[in-house]
């Protein structure tokens, strides 16, 4: 009686099996990825992002805008000169792990993706940057901020988003132009950092311009952003000495606790000021952590909602994720976006020639930046730049350089006053 | 957590009562004389106040602030309360199921979203949630304990690890699917900070602190004071003895894990208003809460609690001796010393 069975389910398992694998690998439908060039075809571009683990927050959502770019590009007709080849967007995850990162960009490739965009973290990006080259497969980053990744020589990597030491610079300057339109210039200031390669570079560039500008600096506190668990007896330091304004460079996480711990210790500053921080500019940081976050200011490059189309793709991205879209994620959808606009000038899915086209790239992009998103020799986006941000009324609003304010800035803006 | 006893195969120690014994096998360990007991005691006091005068010294000396020093030591000793916390569960089913559980911190996670529902569901205060999560993680525990892990106990080390590392792995992911991955909060109403001479400290960081030790006194009291107690010291002890006594070992595991579980319900409904809840919270609390196991002597609560205080005040005074360093490099300087001068932990009895 039992042998029918086995022998049942042993003929329907391949079966099955079979049918799942049919569907799944993304980059093998159609004629398969391999040879995408042909015309009518889909083109398979590559997503990498954190989707499960620390960071997931931030992956998930630059991966649906990614896909949302890919749908947009798909309605308006395709790749024109490719007789409208259709966009497909094939995702792996990275879990925020270089090696995984590494393996998970492989894959894409060989599944025939013709260009990746990701990462999100600099020492994922640095690694998937290397395969990339090695399979000389163009490679846009979205946010990962670390300078070195851009420093190896690259010929097929390009950043969105502004480096450390642009961010880092600009952040200083906005600090000293603020604070002197309001009369109260910024004298001492306290530098709080997660001690990474990315909090140390942002503190490194805004310590050297802050001190040309006339600023002194300290006291300079680090800390890890994995296990710290409490602020107060480094905000208490901070206090103590005398501080007028304090610079943080870090992520959500930490971001949450400094504001629970100056609301907590009363340092008495004149402004808490962000630095590409994590936190000070999400939309979830006013909810999270209520009245503390008041006034606080944050310098990061950041979708420009003074733009109809970034308002229009806020608004779709709510509609259809039920979420606020993010920064991040707006820089994954321009990612998609130079791919599609290269695609469509260099009419071929050839891998160096679609990076000669993106290297030639002027696209108006939805961040707000000093221009059109062009590239120098190194791949990095001339144009890119911060812009200030402050948390008015529980809400983030752009407050500087003009051009970009939502509303103007209110300074000084001392937490809990 | 069986005592090896000393008397069968021990090396012949370079002891006086030892050499003038013929064969090293009949030879017994006295027990020190109470006075000298008394003694050993003082001493470990006065080494332990000590440590902390020159501790305290040393932080004071670099920051050249006594508020900045009076604010590490408060903040180190609340935050040392929920390490103290939370690794009691852990230390509890590490002494009596020999089980290294990875999946404590993702149950921990498991409690905070409990608070979150019952936050956002109903509006509860936060810690009410306790009266839902204690009971709730009590019977995850024993569920987990009777048809997950029963099968792998006595088996070697590897498969118990590996089930609870996987456990880990899918309440994390599981999480994740459900809750998805933006940061939800459950905030205490009136959270003001009170001062302490000069520094502050928040309400809801002393009652953390201080339900902290009323749980550690009760579980005390239950493995000291009560049957239930008695027989899961005497599992930890010697299981297959405790059998031979006609105590049901398996349901002594049962409830030890429901326990131990139950514990890191608790702490996760205390924490729940002091952290930003993700489904990978509960990771962040794994390393440490496993360094104060080892540090305070494992299965030993007492321990636990001296331990997650010990391993709070390292971390905050630490901070301000090597600025710019990783809380884990003075915590895990301070517990590679203390091993190396006791290996079985500051509580534990030789092994």
């Amino acid at each position: 009686m039992r042998k029918p069975w086995i022998a049942a389910v042993a003929v329907a398992m391949p079966l099955t099996l079979a049918a799942c694998g049919g569907s799944a690998p993304p980059g093998t439908e159609g004629t398969g990825g391999g040879e995408a060039g042909g015309s009518g075809d889909t083109i398979t571009i590559g997503s990498l992002h954190p989707l499960s683990g620390a960071f997931a927050a931030d992956g998930q959502q630059m991966d649906n805008g990614a896909q949302l770019a890919v749908d947009a590009v798909n309605e308006a007709g395709g790749i024109e000169c490719l007789d409208g080849a259709q966009l497909e967007l094939a995702s792996g995850d990275t879990q925020g792990a270089p090696e995984v990162g590494q393996s998970e960009a492989q894959r894409l490739i060989q599944e025939g993706a013709v260009a990746l965009v990701g990462t999100y973290n600099s020492a994922v990006s640095q690694n998937v940057a290397a395969v990339a080259e090695r399979n000389q497969v163009p490679f846009v980053i979205d946010v990962s901020s670390a300078d070195e990744i851009l420093q190896q020589g690259y010929q097929y990597t390009f950043r969105l988003q502004p480096s450390a030491a642009v961010l880092a610079q600009r952040g200083a300057q906005y600090l000293a132009e603020v604070s002197e339109q309001a009369g109260d210039p910024a004298q001492q200031v306290a530098i709080l950092h997660e001690q990474g390669p990315f909090g140390t570079a942002i503190a490194q560039g805004f310590t050297a311009e802050a001190e040309s500008q006339g600023m002194t600096i300290g006291p300079v506190i680090s800390y890890d952003p994995a296990s710290v668990s409490d602020f107060t007896t480094q905000i208490t330091a901070v206090r103590e000495a005398g501080a007028d304004v304090m610079m943080v460079a870090g992520y959500y996480r930490d971001g949450v606790l400094v504001a629970n711990a100056v609301d907590t210790v009363q340092p008495g500053l004149d402004a808490v000021w962000g630095v590409a921080n994590g936190a000070f500019d999400t939309p979830q940081f006013p909810g999270e952590v209520g009245d503390a976050g008041e006034g606080f200011f944050d310098a990061n490059y950041r979708l420009d909602m003074t733009n109809e189309d970034t308002q229009a793709l806020a608004e779709l991205y709510r509609e259809t994720h039920g979420d606020d879209i993010r920064t991040a994620a707006v820089l994954s959808y321009d990612a998609v976006q130079v791919i599609a606009d290269a695609l469509g000038r260099a009419c071929s899915t050839d891998p160096t020639e679609l990076r000669d086209a993106i290297s030639e790239t002027e696209l108006d992009s939805l961040i707000a930046q000093d221009g059109p998103i062009a590239f120098d020799e190194t791949g990095e986006n001339e144009n890119a730049a911060p812009i200030l941000m402050q948390v008015v009324d529980g809400t983030v609003q752009q407050v500087f350089p003009s051009e970009y304010a939502e509303t103007e800035p209110v300074y000084p803006a001392s937490p809990n006053s | 957590m069986t005592d090896p006893t000393r008397e069968h195969g021990a090396p012949p120690l370079d002891r006086g009562t030892v050499s003038t014994e013929e064969p090293p096998q009949t030879t017994q360990l006295t027990t020190p004389a109470p006075g000298g007991r008394r003694r050993a005691v003082a001493v470990r006091v006065a080494a332990v106040v000590a440590i902390a005068v020159v501790a305290l010294g040393l932080a004071y000396w670099r920051t050249g602030n006594e508020v900045v020093v009076t604010q590490a030591v408060l903040t180190g000793l609340m935050i040392g309360g929920v390490y103290g916390l939370v690794a009691m569960g852990l230390t509890l089913i590490f002494g009596v199921l020999d089980i290294v559980n990875f999946a404590h911190g993702a149950f921990l996670a498991v409690a905070l979203y409990i608070t979150v529902e019952m936050v956002g569901r109903f509006g509860a205060h936060p810690y009410l949630a306790l009266l839902v999560s204690v009971p709730l993680m009590f019977l995850l525990g024993a569920a987990v304990q009777r048809f997950i892990l029963s099968g792998a106990m006595g088996k070697p080390l590897e498969n118990q690890l590996l089930i609870t590392l996987g456990l880990a792995l899918l309440i994390d992911n599981g999480l994740l699917l459900f809750y998805g991955p933006n940061p939800q909060s459950a905030r205490l109403p009136n959270d003001t900070g009170i001062n302490v001479f000069g520094a502050v400290v928040t309400v809801g960081r002393l009652l953390a602190f201080a339900v902290a030790l009323v749980l550690a006194g009760l579980l005390y009291l239950l493995l000291q004071r009560t049957r239930l107690g008695t027989a899961i010291r005497a599992v930890a002890a010697n299981d297959s003895g405790a059998q031979m006594v006609g105590i049901d070992t398996r349901r002594i595991y049962m409830a030890t894990f429901a326990i131990g579980t139950a514990c890191a319900g608790a702490a996760g409904v205390l924490v729940a208003p002091l952290v930003t809840i993700e489904p990978t919270t509960g990771e962040l609390f794994n390393i440490v809460a496993f360094v104060v196991v080892v540090l305070g002597g494992m299965g030993n609560v007492v321990g636990a609690l001296v331990g997650g205080l010990l391993i709070g005040l390292t971390e905050q005074l630490g901070a301000l001796y090597l600025p710019g360093q990783s809380p884990l490099l003075s915590v895990f300087i301070v517990f590679v010393l203390v091993l190396f001068l006791r290996p079985q932990g500051l509580f534990g009895r030789a092994a």
